[in-house]
């Protein structure tokens, strides 16, 4: 895979008190590939995803987005430079519809809008296009309606990653986007993500090492606020260095 | 037509009042205070922010007409718009430090200003009267090129000035919350987390919640003074935020005519409970128990429940508020009709 490189992440690091979250993490994510990060539980996952968005500060390196250093850019944002995320728990306007969830989201990347007191978002300020394919790519159409906190948790974990989707990202942060999912709905998460990557870039971060093998262009394992290793799907799978680290049920596949 | 229907509704409360009630005074001070709740109903029921500060925009409005008629003797619209501008501006430097924090903190840092601000207009008596407040502020005519087109003297004279200026306001406020910005708003207050990550800031979106909140709230406290003909201390103080809040809640918040209903509610009841027992608040404080434990969606979602039961559109969640209901008429239901 050679396609140019969207981000890059250079001496990530996070100090809680004297606590190093991430002790210095390079990262490099390719133009439409889906790229995961994974490892344990305390590995700094959650902690560089939310540098890389933007939701929390960096004590120390540089991210650089597009072409542009976004380091110091705050979350709402990055989103305008084509950064969006989900969330690992559920995170989603619930009295609200699901077409007014996701039209807010696609509103979210011309934010002046929003401050409009006068129009009310109809005709071109609708984003009726992009919501509608959004909608017809989670399989929602009929729940369009709906407000989405009635909606069952498979859905509304699709609603989450279609929020997303709305901002029509350069790349899409996924944060353990199966995470609650029952079998049936896993499958069908895994196909969509897969399929995300013709048009975007996505970042997965996930603890079950089953679907990151499958779906992922490249993996990047974590531990202890450091990378590990990093690789294609295989070579992670025969590492010793990871096969060290996680020896066990993670990377043979058992129920992580 | 069912866009219109809130607009249709404030049209007819402000058109009954004059056929059912006696008081002139009574039904401007019912619109006057919707006004106001309304102008908190943006805050607590569209963005979610609980404001305990809404008597320091009251205030600001009431001393600012007070001054500019009295003082420098300004034409009286002139009044009012500057009375609107001087609580849209002590919003936006309130509103400027206090959606530094959320939840607790947040509500605290509201009442702190709300104290501040009445402890300043106590002690800046050459500007505010102090304690006596600011007197004989002159109701005069609404006139053009010399001739009177509109006088003010009587009570319903003066409610016709408040009607006309409600509506335009209601109307206004209306158009705000279907707006872009008052959807987006929506958006704030079920989760601001999610807003601020799909890209919006949500400072500037609160700002300007507060901005058009004060203004509201600060012109209802220019239309109190002048129809009361002072500008008391009394305006400025915690309690008339604490009224404004009460009137909101009772109404039922995210929807703006309930906010209308708020006020009829309360003041209509303290009229009534007044000529009854001197210590009526402690009943009013029942009614906002009764409110807060069984009728959380407010005397708007009261009339809800009860329209779509008379519509035979009995779903499972009007059932359970009716069950709900049957607890809770005996406290307020009879009255909520007088509204």
């Amino acid at each position: 895979m050679s396609t140019p490189i969207l981000l890059e992440a250079i001496g990530i690091k996070k100090y809680y008190g004297k606590f190093a979250a991430l002790g210095g993490v390079d990262l490099k994510v390719r133009a439409n590939t889906v790229h995961s990060v994974i490892g344990p539980n305390g590995a700094g996952k959650t902690t560089l995803f939310h540098m890389l968005t933007g939701t929390k500060t960096v004590s120390a390196g540089r991210i650089v987005f597009d072409g542009h250093d976004v380091t110091h850019i705050p979350d709402h944002r990055r989103v305008q430079r084509g950064i969006a995320r989900s969330f690992q728990v559920t995170s989603l306007f619930l009295s609200l519809s699901v077409r007014e969830n996701l039209r807010l989201a696609a509103q979210g990347i011309a934010p002046t809008r929003a401050m409009n007191c006068w129009h009310e978002p109809e005709g071109p300020r609708s984003c009726a296009e992009t919501v509608a394919s959004v909608l017809a790519r989670l399989g929602l159409e009929s729940f369009a309606s709906v407000p989405a906190g009635n909606l069952s948790h498979g859905q509304q974990r699709r609603l989450e990653v279609g929020m997303a989707l709305a901002a029509r990202p350069k790349a899409i942060f996924l944060d353990e986007p199966t995470s609650g999912m029952g079998i049936d709905d896993l499958e069908d998460m895994k196909s969509f993500i897969r399929s995300l990557r013709d048009e975007h870039t996505v970042v997965l971060i996930e603890h079950n090492m089953n679907i990151v093998m499958d779906i992922s262009d490249t993996v990047t394992v974590m531990q202890q606020g450091r990378v590990l290793a990093e690789g294609l799907p295989h070579e992670i799978r025969s590492d010793n260095r990871v096969r060290a680290a996680y020896l066990g049920n993670m990377i043979t596949g058992g129920k992580a | 037509m069912k866009r219109q229907t809130h607009l249709i509704l404030a049209l007819v409360v402000v058109l009954t009042m004059p056929l059912l009630m006696h008081s002139g005074s009574l039904a401007s001070e019912v619109l006057i205070y919707g006004l106001a709740a309304m102008g908190c109903n943006l805050l607590l029921g569209f963005t979610g922010l609980l404001s305990f500060g809404q008597g320091i925009f009251f205030g600001l409005g009431s001393y600012t007409l007070a001054l500019t008629l009295t003082r420098w003797p300004l034409p009286m619209p002139l009044a009012l718009i500057l009375a609107t501008v001087m609580g849209a501006l002590g919003a936006a430097i309130v509103g400027w430090v206090v959606i530094r924090q959320k939840g607790t903190y947040f509500v605290m840092l509201t009442l702190a200003f709300a104290q501040m601000f009445y402890f300043i207009a106590y002690t800046a008596t050459g500007l505010t009267g102090g304690d006596n407040g600011l007197m004989d502020i002159p109701r005069p005519s609404i006139t053009a090129l010399g001739r009177t087109l509109w006088p003010l003297t009587s009570p319903w004279q003066f409610y016709g000035f408040v009607a006309a200026i409600f509506m335009a306001a209601f109307w206004l406020l209306l158009k705000v919350s279907r707006s872009t910005f008052g959807r987006t708003l929506l958006a704030v207050r079920d989760n601001e987390e999610r807003a601020a990550a799909i890209g919006y800031n949500l400072k500037l979106l609160k700002l300007q919640a507060f901005v058009i909140s004060g203004a509201v709230t600060g012109l209802a406290g220019a239309l109190h003074a002048m129809m009361t003909g002072i500008a008391p201390l009394s305006n400025a103080e915690y309690h008339t935020s604490e009224m404004i809040l009460v009137m909101t809640v009772i109404g039922g918040t995210g929807n703006l005519f309930a906010s209308v209903l708020g006020s009829a509610f309360y003041l209509l009841l303290a009229d009534w409970l007044s000529t009854l027992w001197p210590r009526w608040l402690l009943l009013l404080g029942l009614v906002l128990i009764a409110i807060s434990l069984w009728m959380q969606r407010g005397l708007w979602g009261l009339g809800e429940t009860l329209w779509s039961l008379v519509r035979g559109k009995r779903t499972r969640a009007t059932d359970k508020a009716i069950e709900k209901l049957v607890v809770a008429a005996s406290p307020s239901g009879g009255n909520g009709e007088q509204a």
